[in-house]
């Protein structure tokens, strides 16, 4: 948009006129310009036309084609002066396809500023959960004591219903009062000095807490246990239920002291959080040693160096290569849904999930450490006569272990990670109390598993630095000057790695039987996925039918040709009627040959039971033969034919129409746009708070000594502890303050976008060669200038690299956070697994694995332009 | 006419980068500033542009006193004052030409030039000023395409665009090879000659400041030790200046 000055250098090599130029991209847009010899500019203009129409017809939001036939005329001006010889700015089509795409993205993600109201209400909780989490309660010692009333006052009034008590003593001011009323409570005999509550408690016997002001009422005695508060008498009972006209009804005040006494003790919910850290570390633990035993092996197979010999090994390679390349683009938490349909739900699953995208993840950085090696010491190793594996052990493995073992330990930090949030899809690890207690609406509890999470994320990450750097620096994890000790001390790190082993073997409640017994479920399920659905052919259902009157007699069927829906179909029935548990014979014909078809029972009231369970098969001609017994569900069948009828159905499908798209390749397709434009706005949104903020945590901005000093720090400390919140719990968060779909998801991305952008774009400022700023000071510019011209364009590159590998990574989590609520393609990934429909689901995540492929080859592409 | 009255420095952690120095520059002088890394060069040519802030003394330039300049009447003497440097500070993602561009930002309208707008008059200054350290035809390349020697040309065009009457260098050919060195001091002397700009420059090289100075001042620990033309700076003096190391810079600098 800077450069939107015409640029008056005559262009030599012109092709065509102008007016050509310009009819030509009136018919096709950007042909003018292709003419005009600018390929990149044409194939732009037409690529961009056609996806920017396409997608505005797919949603549809026709008002949006008004921008686009304002690019299209655009196009037509730009032809002609491109053939003229000028060039004029790109500024006005990129508004205009931004203006498109954002309004897309805007609805896609059903954004409203309405319902981002009631921000603080619908937060609040949470944060003030976090605060105050549930970690120990006391033992307490209670004091209550009653007093009745009666509402509302009646002449005479009669003696109430309860009897006072008197230890400790509570008095209202009247004896009787109205609802509304202000009665005065007062009480002797309690707990000096403490806080207690009011209960009110109606005739039926319900206890409600009195409010004043919204409020509940307390109060605190003085140091004789006496206290008097006023409160109003509340509408404790229903409308229904209130006392006819002068009658009344015995209510009672309960006032009552909880003292604690003794040792804090954990409570329940501290208990679980400590077992469930425990089983998130053994999953953790569990699924990086077995997906390093996994990863090794693949990870030569997957060398190109290793494999590139022959024919054979380089289709290994390929092989491998792209299975784990496809396996590693599905994120973890989808394959825990996966695992979770086939061995169950569990922390069996859930290792298998890690474990898988593990081996495939490692494999591939395993595997292109191995393609790095320097083949120098090999051949040099061989010259001096050494055999194949002398030569693995003195020059590949001190070239390979080191970086294996670096790979390793950030996966390792990676699992941890995940698998305190994979107990959001399987009952596993911390994330699951997570979520169920958010379902329980236990705030509190949930705060405590958060913070958890928090502690357990922050120590295993800490733990694993202290021995990346251990290891980097060459030092022995534990190191004494006597090597006895040293010995001992290997064998006991040897001993407690099995112990670890065998302990997270059997918390991750690794069962492999489960694996094979589920190994059919599993394969029909993996198969299911691997041919997705694209296209169904419109299925028509028939069925057919034949009332069975119970017992003989009970009822007279004139006409069943009447119910015959299929033409030539017969049903016969033999005997044509009986009585429960007597044996009955269905025949049938003109059928459709060789098809399955379901035989049941129907009931008066249109529902109906399978009688056999993976039945029936009709022969080539059409017919279909079943012996069975009545069943005794039927005994109550009481048959009228006016209303319906009860008896024998067969139905079954038949095509009904030509092959087309399937609805849920449609409903994919949609989502995919939805999950790209939902990560799309949360990626801006992010980078839009993010760049302003960002100076503020910029140490060269800020200085470090005094309230610039002071800012830095508070801005870093946010931005830290704010990134380190997953998204995946930002959008439970989210989910509560505007509702479950995509709106949350997106809120949740571009609250995690901001601090990791945040941090990301300060170091970039702290980062910025100063010479260009100290030269630009020295030739009089004046501040903004030297911030446009020094600064501005050593941060605008960096920058965008970093928001395109923002987005990609957002593109990755808009595919999982629908798993908690989040909307887009993973929400309804879930919902087609829970539905048992795998073919769609295998669609969806097909999708997903093209969105990401695709989506990580054009932003690599583009950083490399930028950079 | 350039007078440095007094001129002490002392940073903020204690370090004294200029003690007490005074000295006389005339228009048209080529001066040399030789010394030990440390010993004040770099801090006193920015304290003639105010790029660092003098703690005591004065720097008057034609009776205007530039210590005493503030906002915009500072940037009006800056725009007069051109400076290279050792790292030659382009923005090396920019373009050469819009590089160049940036050198006149003094004289530009302050509101247009942040939309990147200048006139055709500058533009066709620009030209000429590349065209006249040799590289016009790389005005489209980013920057950091170039060359060192090259990037140091853009610097040299970028300070000619200010229409100096004053130029300061700063170690301009610290990062470059001998041949270059001399190519870019070759620059500087035909500004001095031709357009009877002053040149303060800072140096390592003893041959250099033969070649090249019209007059030497040396600084040693941020006190003034040496002033005088560059046929009284044997290499005695030289030695003098530089200490114990002189004789690694002989050896290990510029000597062939």
């Amino acid at each position: 948009m800077q450069d939107g000055d015409q640029r008056d250098s005559e262009r030599p090599g012109r092709l065509i006129a102008g007016w050509v130029a310009a009819l030509a991209s009136l018919v096709v847009p950007g042909s003018g310009q292709l003419l005009s010899g600018e390929r990149n500019r044409g194939l732009a203009i037409l690529g961009g036309v056609i996806i920017l129409t396409a997608l505005v017809l797919w949603w549809p939001l026709p008002l949006l084609l008004l921008p686009i036939a304002a690019i299209w005329l655009w196009n037509v001006v730009d032809a002609y002066f491109l053939a003229s010889g000028r060039e004029i700015g790109l500024g006005v089509p990129i508004v205009l396809a931004a203006l498109v795409i954002y309004v897309l993205g805007f609805n896609a993600v059903e954004f409203e500023v309405s319902r981002l109201q009631g921000v603080w209400t619908s937060i609040r909780p949470f944060v003030a959960s976090l605060l105050d989490p549930e970690l120990f309660t006391y033992e307490t010692e209670d004091l209550s004591g009653l007093e009745p009333i009666q509402v509302p006052c009646v002449e005479p009034l009669p003696p109430p219903a309860r009897n006072p008590t008197t230890e400790p003593n509570v008095i209202i001011s009247v004896p009787c009062a109205s609802i509304g009323d202000m009665i005065q409570v007062s009480g002797e005999g309690f707990f000096p000095e403490f806080e207690g509550e009011l209960r009110w408690i109606n005739p039926i016997g319900d206890i409600q807490r009195p409010l004043v002001d919204g409020v509940p009422v307390t109060f605190e005695t003085d140091e004789e246990g006496r206290f008097a508060v006023t409160i109003a008498v509340p509408a404790a009972v229903p409308i229904s239920q209130r006392p006819e006209e002068g009658e009344t009804q015995t209510h009672a005040v309960r006032a009552e002291q909880h003292r604690p006494f003794g040792e804090p003790i954990p409570t329940q919910t501290l208990s679980l959080v400590i077992e469930k850290i425990g089983e998130t570390i053994a999953l953790a633990f569990m699924a990086t040693v077995a997906g390093v035993i996994f990863a090794v092996p693949l990870s030569f197979l997957a060398a190109r160096n290793l494999m590139g010999g022959n024919a054979l090994t380089r289709g290994i390679y390929y092989v491998v290569r792209t299975i784990m390349n496809v396996v590693r683009s599905i994120e973890t938490l989808m394959w825990a849904i996966i695992f979770a349909v086939w061995v169950g739900l569990g922390p069996f699953a859930g290792t298998l999930a890690l474990w898988l995208h593990t081996v495939a993840a490692l494999g591939k950085l395993y595997s292109e450490s191995i393609e790095s090696i320097d083949p120098g010491p090999i051949e040099a190793l061989r010259a001096t006569g050494a055999n194949g594996p002398q030569t693995v052990v003195y020059a590949v493995l001190p070239q390979i272990l080191p970086t294996f073992t670096s790979f390793t330990l950030y996966r390792w930090d990676i699992n941890v990670r995940l698998s305190t949030v994979i107990g959001l899809v399987s009952d596993a690890g911390l994330g699951f109390l997570v979520i169920q207690w958010i379902r329980l609406n236990d705030l509190s509890s949930m705060a405590t598993a958060i913070i958890a999470i928090v502690i357990v994320v922050a120590g295993l990450d800490f733990v694993s630095s202290w021995v990346r750097e251990r290891i980097i620096a060459g030092r022995p994890l534990i190191a004494t000057e006597r090597p006895t000790l040293n010995t001992i001390f290997r064998l006991a790190g040897v001993a407690g790695f099995i112990l670890l082993l065998v302990w997270s073997w059997r918390v991750a409640e690794i069962d492999l039987d489960e694996l094979v017994a589920g190994a059919e479920d599993g394969l029909r399920i993996t198969s299911a996925f691997a041919v997705p659905d694209l296209f169904d052919t419109p299925q028509e259902e028939l069925s057919v039918s034949e009332p069975l009157p119970i017992p003989c007699g009970s009822a007279d069927f004139e006409s069943p040709e009447a119910l015959d829906q299929a033409g030539d179909t017969r049903i016969e029935l033999t005997p044509p009627c009986g009585n429960v548990g007597d044996e009955l014979l269905i025949t049938a014909d003109g059928l459709p040959p060789q098809t399955n078809v379901s035989v049941r029972w129907q009931f008066p009231d249109g529902r109906f039971l399978r009688i056999e369970r993976g039945c029936c098969m009709t022969d080539a001609q059409g017919a279909l033969q079943l012996e069975t017994t009545i069943s005794p569900l039927l005994e109550n069948l009481e048959v009228d034919p006016s209303v319906d009828t009860g008896g024998v159905g067969i139905v079954w499908e038949e095509t009904a129409g030509r092959i087309r798209l399937s609805d849920s390749f449609e409903t994919v397709v949609d989502l995919a746009i939805v999950t790209l434009l939902m990560a799309l706005v949360a990626t801006t949104l992010g980078s839009l708070f993010a760049i302003p903020l960002s100076f503020f945590a910029a140490r060269n901005i800020t200085g470090t000594s005094g309230l610039g000093g002071t800012i830095y720090y508070v801005f870093r400390t946010i931005f830290n502890v704010a990134r380190s919140v997953e998204p995946l719990i930002l959008v439970l968060v989210a989910a509560a303050w505007v509702g479950a779909g995509p709106l949350a998801g997106m809120l949740a991305l571009a609250l995690n976008n901001i601090p990791n952008l945040g941090k990301l774009f300060s170091e970039t400022i702290e980062e910025i060669d100063t010479g260009p700023v100290e030269a630009l000071t020295a030739t009089g510019a004046s501040r903004l200038q030297v911030l446009v011209y020094a600064i501005v364009p050593q941060l605008v590159p960096r920058f965008l690299a970093f928001i395109l590998y923002q987005w990609d990574i957002n593109i990755r989590m808009s595919t999982v956070i629908g798993f908690v609520g989040g909307g887009g393609i993973g929400q309804q990934f879930r919902v087609w697994v829970s539905l048992n429909q795998y073919s769609a689901a295998g669609m969806a995540t097909w999708a997903i694995v093209a969105i990401v492929w695709t989506m990580d080859y054009l932003s690599a592409k583009a950083r490399e332009e930028i950079v | 006419m350039l007078r440095i009255e007094n001129l002490t420095k002392v940073f903020e952690d204690g370090t004294v980068a200029l003690k007490d120095v005074s000295f006389d520059v005339k228009d048209g002088e080529f001066l040399v500033i030789i010394g030990l890394s440390g010993s004040g060069k770099s801090t006193l040519l920015r304290c003639i542009n105010r790029l660092i802030e003098p703690t005591e003394g004065r720097v008057i330039w034609n009776d205007i006193d530039i210590t005493a300049a503030r906002g915009k009447e500072l940037r009006r003497i800056r725009r007069q004052i051109g400076m290279i440097f050792q790292q030659f500070n382009l923005v090396r993602r920019s373009s050469v030409m819009t590089n160049v561009l940036s050198g006149r930002l003094g004289y530009a309208n302050p509101w247009l030039s942040l939309g990147h707008r200048f006139s055709s008059a500058d533009r066709k200054r620009a030209i000429s000023a590349l065209e006249r350290v040799g590289i016009a035809e790389k005005a489209g390349n980013r920057a950091d395409q170039l060359s060192g020697g090259q990037q140091q040309r853009v610097a040299i065009a970028r300070a000619l665009m200010q229409e100096p009457r004053l130029m300061l260098a700063d170690e301009p050919v610290a990062s470059l090879d001998p041949v270059l060195s001399h190519s870019i001091m070759q620059y500087l002397e035909l500004l001095n000659r031709q357009d009877r700009i002053t040149v303060i420059c800072s140096l390592h090289f003893l041959d250099l400041v033969h070649r090249y100075a019209t007059r030497v001042v040396g600084l040693k620990d941020g006190e003034l030790v040496f002033d005088g033309p560059p046929n009284e700076l044997s290499q005695a003096r030289f030695e003098e200046v530089y200490g114990e190391e002189a004789q690694m810079v002989s050896v290990g600098g510029y000597a062939e």
